[in-house]
């Protein structure tokens, strides 16, 4: 036990090590040769850490070489994923992609965007629930909306973080039904969720999985779901859409690699990822986080991101952010 | 009643075999995590959980939860043997903890945290149980507004820090008010002093920060004076002097105190009531000067604090489902994976569960008393361990340590920085507890007053409405102005030597 950490520090540094500058002996044979590496570019414990600690453990069964998952947090996330971006090609170093690499380029946190990588395949969907307190005087979206309109800034939306997804998914609401709310920035969901609970805020438009304690305890309840479908964890809560709201807003997360991998590489590592996505500790992992299995092949995955791109830079050019 | 029965019931649970030997794992865990420098509890809490996957859900508990609070004890032991915090919340510890060391007292230094950390522990265990759930209720109330205030009201204490010179503590506070400005800004995003280093837009690790103003400075100084360096006093007695034994008494009590209350706050860590308990010792000593020369209410107070601050922070976490500090957050992610929603239902649906995880923690406290009292004499023996090879030792641990912050050699650079910076500041003599007591409370504070005024539609007019706050307030206008009175009646003189 003593050693853990310290091996696993020797470990990871040894692997990007070899990641980075031993290509070429490697070359020939069948991919993999030797360890795979993941990098995720938060710290350990997060729910994007845990789905890549499980990816990896997927895959390496399927690729019969260690899949080693290294944190490479800071920047938002970009510093792990710049490291992936500028690795050599060659399939050893696998980044964890979440939703946030397309919105880097617009809050100018890096100069990353959608043509940095090749895509492997997207895992899972991160669904945004818009929630209240329990004793709150509206049951429906309609009700809330209306007393949005009635309060103009008066009605306090907590997120997590200026910038962050939950932050826009909130502005994405403000901006389909021409209301205007007062974001309150959180240092991630946890602490908007508490502070929603104790009525310091009005509503938080977060992951679903974050607010489930509080509901389930009785102190707050979801108004409606975000994404296309209902949420499994929450059957009985309608979605924005049902709730004659036409807006679909989720959060995601995929594995993607260095441009220019060649096309059997990119093969070996899709196939490995789409056994890892359906194997049933993952459904039960990302199910149990208040998250959704969502499987896309590379295919599909490069124009999903595509049009996020789009549709988040658009989103994002409305909220005037840092001023 | 129910909870004194549901305690008892928890105890047939946690003493299991099964169960004591995972309570034993993770309290080794977490006092060794402890001791390395870099890696905290938190990092080895949420690398171990994948292990807990096959784990019943209230061993798996039991074990990540003996990493939390293992991790207090862990981290006195490099805080006072080698001047290098192993974790957050013992980087106080450093400045009375080493300096006991230096006189040959590191026994009793590791002596009085132990016990103290086990008092600390047990009773805020017991206050989770007896009255943990309409607590919680009560921290609810404390959003960004109250939490400004209460953050203000701890800055007062930083005067208590400041040593000597009035002018060169505040030349410390801004300094790190200033480190705390670092990365994006909380409320616009905006970055501020990043200069283009993406591993600048989260700020600076506090951890990266303390080893390289306390450690490494340690270590370039007594390369200074290598053959000089005096061989520590041969090691007594791991037991407070008899007449330290009342004053050490009463820090543990009110670290106990202060660390309980701090815990039930979301949005805290455990360095805050250490540094705030350190800073409340300096104030209610009766020789407050012996603090940083080998006080040893400056090591029994705020080791207390950082553990009683556990039980506390439980608080929130079993009754509600908040996570009110970092290692919690990822506790709760441990939860949420056996399928266990913490919250009021869990103690109706689980009492086995919960009482078990609570009972475990007395046992483990227990554990780790055991542990750590025979090992502290065992432990000082490293303080007699000569320089030469002492040195090289504490810096590749160091190293090794920062790297694991972000597993990058950026955060070696920032230590060494911080070393170099430290070793500055001790040849000019400016105290080094306002930069860190600052640094923590300073991005706090600001994060919490810019919130609270955006919650406001841009008026200050929450901090006096809400009571709480208003009662923080009046609080620190009272200590503000005592301390101010006190000091003009007694050293009227004083003052103007200082200026020459």
């Amino acid at each position: 036990m003593k050693k853990l950490p310290l091996f696993s520090v020797l470990m990871s540094s040894l692997a990007l090590l070899v990641a980075g500058a031993g290509q070429q002996a490697l070359a020939q044979g069948a991919f993999p040769q030797r360890e795979v590496t993941i990098v995720v570019p938060f710290n350990p414990g997060g729910a994007s850490d845990m789905t890549a600690r499980i990816i990896a453990k997927g895959m390496e069964s399927e690729l019969g070489k260690p899949v080693v998952v290294v944190n490479k947090a800071g920047g938002s996330g970009g510093v792990g994923m710049s490291m992936v971006a500028r690795s050599a090609p060659d399939g050893y170093t696998v980044s964890y992609i979440p939703v946030e690499l397309v919105m880097h380029k617009a809050l100018k946190l890096s100069d990353l965007g959608p043509d940095s990588f090749d895509y492997i395949g997207q895992t899972t969907m991160v669904p945004a629930a818009l929630t209240v307190p329990v004793d709150a005087p509206y049951n429906t979206v309609a009700d809330f909306i209306k007393y949005a309109k009635a309060n103009p800034g008066k009605v306090r939306v907590g997120n997590s973080g200026a910038g962050s997804i939950w932050h826009i998914a909130a502005s994405a609401l403000e901006i389909n039904q021409k209301v205007q709310f007062n974001h309150i920035p959180f240092e991630g969901a946890a602490p908007a969720v508490t502070a929603l609970m104790g009525k310091h805020i009005e509503a938080v438009t977060v992951n679903s999985g974050e607010v489930k304690a509080g509901v389930d305890a009785g102190k707050l309840k979801i108004l409606a779901v975000m994404t296309p479908e209902r949420d499994p964890a929450f059957p009985k809560v309608p979605t924005m859409i049902e709730s004659g709201v036409k807006l679909e807003f989720v959060g995601w997360g995929g594995f993607a690699v260095a441009k220019g991998t060649p096309k059997p590489i990119m093969a070996t590592l899709s196939a490995a990822l789409k056994k890892a996505a359906s194997t049933d500790d993952f459904k039960n992992f990302i199910t149990s986080r208040g998250m959704i299995v969502k499987y896309r092949n590379p295919e599909e995955f490069k124009p999903f991101v595509d049009s996020q791109y789009v549709f988040f830079n658009d989103l994002l050019s409305k909220m005037e952010l840092g001023k | 009643m129910d909870s004194l029965m549901g305690l008892l019931s928890g105890f047939s649970v946690a003493l299991t075999w099964h169960n004591l030997l995972y309570c034993l794992i993770g309290v080794t865990v977490g006092q060794l995590v402890g001791v390395l420098p870099g890696i905290g509890p938190t990092t080895a809490t949420a690398l171990l959980i994948p292990l807990t996957y096959g784990m019943p859900p209230v061993s798996a508990i039991i074990m990540l939860s003996g990493i939390y609070y293992g991790g207090m004890y862990g981290g006195t032991i490099t805080s006072v043997l080698i001047n290098t915090p192993g974790e957050a919340a013992s980087v106080i510890t450093c400045l009375d903890g080493y300096e006991m060391a230096k006189q040959g007292r590191a026994g009793a230094a590791l002596g009085v945290a132990a016990m103290g950390s086990f008092f600390g522990g047990i009773i805020s265990v017991i206050g989770l149980a007896l009255i943990g759930p309409p607590l919680a209720d009560f921290a609810l109330k404390f959003g960004p507004t109250e939490m400004f205030s209460l953050m203000l009201f701890g800055l007062t204490m930083v005067v208590g820090l400041m040593g000597a010179s009035i002018v060169r503590g505040l030349v410390a506070m801004c300094i790190g008010l200033s480190l705390a400005t670092i990365g994006m800004d909380p409320i616009s995003g905006t970055l501020r002093f990043t200069f283009n280093q993406p591993f600048l837009i989260n700020g600076i690790d506090l951890v990266t920060i303390a080893m390289g103003l306390f450690g490494l400075s340690e270590i370039f100084l007594g390369m200074e004076n290598l053959a000089a360096a005096a061989k520590p006093a041969q090691i007594t007695s791991f037991m407070p002097e008899k007449e330290e034994i009342r004053p050490t008494t009463f820090a543990v009590l009110r670290g106990t105190f202060l660390g309980f209350f701090i815990g039930l706050i979301p949005g805290t860590n455990s360095a805050i009531p250490a540094l705030l308990s350190y800073s409340m010792e300096k104030k209610f000593s009766k020789n407050p000067e012996k603090f940083g020369h080998g006080a040893i209410e400056g090591v029994a107070g705020p080791e207390t604090a950082n553990n009683s601050y556990c039980g506390g922070a439980m608080i929130p976490l079993l009754t509600l489902g908040i996570p009110s500090s970092p290692t919690i957050a990822i506790l709760l992610g441990a939860f949420i994976m056996h399928g266990l929603t913490p919250g009021p239902i869990l103690f109706v649906q689980n009492p086995d569960f919960v009482w078990g995880v609570i009972a475990s923690m007395v046992v483990g406290n227990g554990m780790l008393l055991f542990m750590n009292l025979p090992l502290a004499g065992w432990w000082a023996k490293i303080a007699e361990v000569p320089a030469k090879l002492l040195y090289p030792i504490v810096l590749i641990l160091s190293i090794i340590g920062a790297y694991t912050v972000s597993n990058d050699l950026w955060d070696v650079g920032v230590m060494l920085v911080f070393g170099v910076v430290g070793y500055v500041m001790k040849k000019i003599d400016i105290p080094m507890a306002p930069i860190v007591l600052t640094y923590v409370l300073g991005a706090m504070m600001e994060k919490a007053l810019l919130q609270s005024v955006k919650m406001n539609n841009g008026s200050l007019v929450g901090l006096v409405e809400s009571p709480i706050s208003l009662t923080m307030i009046v609080l620190t206008a009272i200590v503000l102005t005592g301390s101010i009175y006190a000091e003009i009646k007694n050293k009227k003189g004083a003052i103007a030597l200082e200026n020459d």
